[in-house]
């Protein structure tokens, strides 16, 4: 008797354990979606950018009944890990998301660098991964399998603020400085001012990268040295307001400031007050623009409208996008017409319909690269130039997405 | 020539802002030998309660450096006994004790500042923000950086009046040598801890009004000014705090002339060179007084 309820015993275990057997097998009528992103550290400004979007998609899909497939419809639930800024914490937190929480598929951290570690996990699990923020080229460079992004990498959106301050501003501008932080987006930012500069005959006096945290004084009273015309910073959000801060403090007066990401936050505004007037920066997405779809948010009016209601803030692109990451695999489910929870076949079905996907949404057309240099990134999203004017970005360029003037040169400090 | 003055200016600068942060952490390491990972939480925390009482009561931030001085040198009052506990009695060994208790400490203030406060950054201005003094047209003194370098200073020499010239000071320095003859002797160790410890986390929170006015305030900020005292401290000599002014200068000048010269990318090494070099050539720092 006794041996009989060891062998009942050993077999439940095993049962347990054993994946697909029929205890192992959840079953559920929601999605369960896992979302790795900064929710503490140094990046927890961005992370909770990209929590904000996806809160969003799921909150409104709920609200619609979930998401519809075969005439019944699948409410998604957003399990959180927090990656805490770091790339290791990230993949643990991603493979505690795959093993135990079994989650069908994985909404993305917020920096390039928590998704260069998360890849390599999801491709282990055969998990699909969608970023909604991260921007390093790196990341579409390394072929991943399973994951895919909604933001161009950096190296193709950089270069509409360079253009519009190398063609459409007068006097042109000769000479340009740049300074970037050491991680793989702000680099890759620097890199790619740095390159468009020279594409379009600007001189580049001095190209620094400088680590995370460190004081850049030195850095830029070297830069200021030289007396560039264009100042252009590769950063996140914090640096972003310190490196401004600085420059004043130093009297670097360049004719532009020019900026990627970070001086579209909120946070930037808000800290240095009348400072960011001026300042050039870049986006693929703005509340302004006129996307129509018939998915989710029909417009890109009716995005940022639900947006300001739930979170009392316009969205910006980063929060844009991952809102958009979560309406990809919403879409592309539908195409499959899979039903939670996923099974292992579902899940490269899964792939290959976001291979597929080409839909037009309030964030504009979503359609992923499946070969180049650009692979299972959503690369054909087209920059725009902005810049700080009268306490809002507007969209100065290029070409005809320009709705109003760039001013140029940026007057001195005390003269703002 | 001109970049050159700016490059020494910069990094004299920087090694008022590391003196601020670097002197309370030496004294708390001389005096009671606890090496404290909070310390640039006390920074962080510092940061807060003057955005948040500029926000609530208005006006300039430094008005408020005595204020924030007071409040910080309770709470470091309050919670020294519990550091004393943990770095007392039986413990094998009492300085790692101290090191995982104040590491605890550092990780509770950075979440609770989070769920407090939020991932917002956010940021102070003073009435010196921004300002400047061009000297001669050829090199830029910022003014609230010259603040931050005379407040470091002047609370140094403060301090030094303090330790050598008050019969406190020379109970404390009397502890710091021989924590059980000071004992024998009749001087309450325990109390004199606590009255240090509340003197560094009073100062240390005051520097946050600087640092926060300076670059921008976040629950995360604090990481790099722990790094930067323990660098300092062991330049200095651990525990020698008149050594902190030097080795702070030392650390400044080096990021600067390393930063425009060389590459900022180099900073971190040439600092980690630095300090390993002084901690095999000389390891009782650069003036040969620490411990």
């Amino acid at each position: 008797m006794k041996k009989y309820y060891k062998i009942v015993f050993l077999f439940l275990i095993f049962s347990f354990l054993i994946p697909g057997s029929g205890f192992s097998q959840e079953k559920r009528d929601y999605f369960k979606v896992g979302v790795v992103t900064s929710l503490s550290g140094e990046l927890v400004f961005g992370g909770t950018v990209t929590k904000r979007g996806y809160d969003l998609w799921a909150e409104t899909v709920n609200s619609m009944g979930g998401i519809e497939i075969g005439g019944k419809k699948y409410k998604v639930t957003l399990i959180y890990a927090d990656d805490q800024s770091t790339p290791a914490t990230a993949a643990v937190a991603g493979e505690r998301l795959i093993t135990q929480e079994k989650v069908d598929f994985i909404l993305g951290p917020y920096a390039s660098g928590p998704t260069l570690a998360l890849a390599p996990i999801t491709e282990k699990y055969k998990i699909p991964h969608i970023t909604g923020s991260a921007e390093s080229p790196l990341i579409w460079l390394r072929k991943f399998k399973y994951t895919f992004g909604t933001i161009p990498s950096v190296n193709l959106t950089a270069q509409a603020v360079i253009t519009v301050l190398a063609k459409e501003v007068s006097p042109k501008p000769t000479t340009i400085g740049i300074l970037g932080i050491d991680d793989p987006f702000s680099k890759f930012t620097a890199e790619a001012f740095k390159t468009a500069s020279e594409r379009l005959g600007l001189k580049v006096v001095k190209y620094e990268i400088v680590p995370e945290g460190s004081d850049y004084t030195p850095s830029i009273s070297a830069i200021k040295a030289l007396n560039p015309d264009l100042f252009a910073m590769g950063n996140h959000e914090k640096a972003a307001i310190e490196m401004m801060k600085i420059s004043k403090e130093l009297k670097f007066n360049p004719k532009a400031f020019v900026q990627h990401y970070g001086m579209t936050t909120p946070d930037f505004r808000k800290s240095l007050g009348k400072d960011c007037e001026y300042v050039f920066g870049n986006a693929v997405w703005t509340p302004n623009m006129n996307h129509q779809s018939t998915i989710l948010f029909k417009t890109t009016k009716e995005y940022h409208e639900a947006f300001v209601k739930k979170f009392n803030t316009d969205p910006d692109y980063t929060e844009a996008g991952s809102t958009a990451a979560g309406i990809a695999f919403q879409e592309a489910l539908r195409m499959i017409k899979a039903t939670p929870p996923l099974t292992e076949a579902q899940k490269e079905a899964l792939i290959s319909a976001l291979e597929k996907l080409d839909i037009m949404t309030f964030y504009g057309r979503i359609k992923f690269e499946t070969t180049g240099e650009s692979y299972h990134c959503n690369a054909g999203l087209q920059p725009v130039a902005l810049q700080y004017q009268g306490g809002k970005t507007v969209e100065v360029g290029p070409g005809n997405l320009r709705r109003v003037a760039p001013k140029y040169p940026t007057p001195p400090w005390d003269k703002r | 020539m001109e970049l050159f003055i700016q490059t020494l200016i910069d990094g004299l600068l920087i090694g008022g802002l590391i003196i601020v942060v670097g002197i309370g952490f030496s004294l708390c390491f001389g005096v009671m030998h606890i090496v404290d990972f909070a310390v640039g939480e006390w920074v962080m925390l510092g940061a807060y309660t003057s955005y948040l009482m500029v926000r609530y009561f208005g006006h300039d931030p430094m008005i408020y450096l005595p204020i924030l001085f007071l409040i910080f040198a309770g709470l470091g009052w309050l919670i020294y006994p519990l550091i004393y506990r943990a770095v007392s009695g039986k413990r094998h060994n009492p300085v790692i004790m101290g090191l995982v208790f104040t590491f605890g400490l550092s990780i509770m203030a950075k979440g609770g500042a989070l769920s407090v406060w939020g991932y917002h950054i956010q940021s102070i201005t003073t009435w010196l923000s921004g300002k400047s003094l061009s000297l001669g047209g050829l090199v830029t003194l910022p003014a609230l950086r010259f603040a931050g370098f005379i407040f470091g200073i002047g609370v140094t020499l403060l301090f030094m009046i303090f330790l050598y010239k008050t019969k406190f000071g020379v109970i404390i320095r009397a502890t710091a040598q021989d924590r059980e003859t000071a004992s024998l002797l009749g001087t309450d160790v325990k109390k004199i801890g606590g009255l240090v410890y509340s003197l560094y986390a009073g100062l240390t929170g005051m520097s946050g009004v600087l640092i926060g006015a300076l670059f921008s305030i976040h629950a995360a900020m604090g990481a790099k000014y722990c790094t930067l005292a323990f660098f300092v401290v062991v330049l200095a000599g651990m525990g020698y705090v008149p050594g902190v002014i030097i080795a702070a200068f030392v650390l400044g000048l080096l990021q600067s002339l390393v930063g425009v010269y060389i590459g900022g990318r180099y900073n971190l090494v040439a600092l980690f060179i630095v300090m390993y070099g002084v901690l095999l050539i000389t390891p009782k720092g650069l003036l040969r007084r620490g411990i």
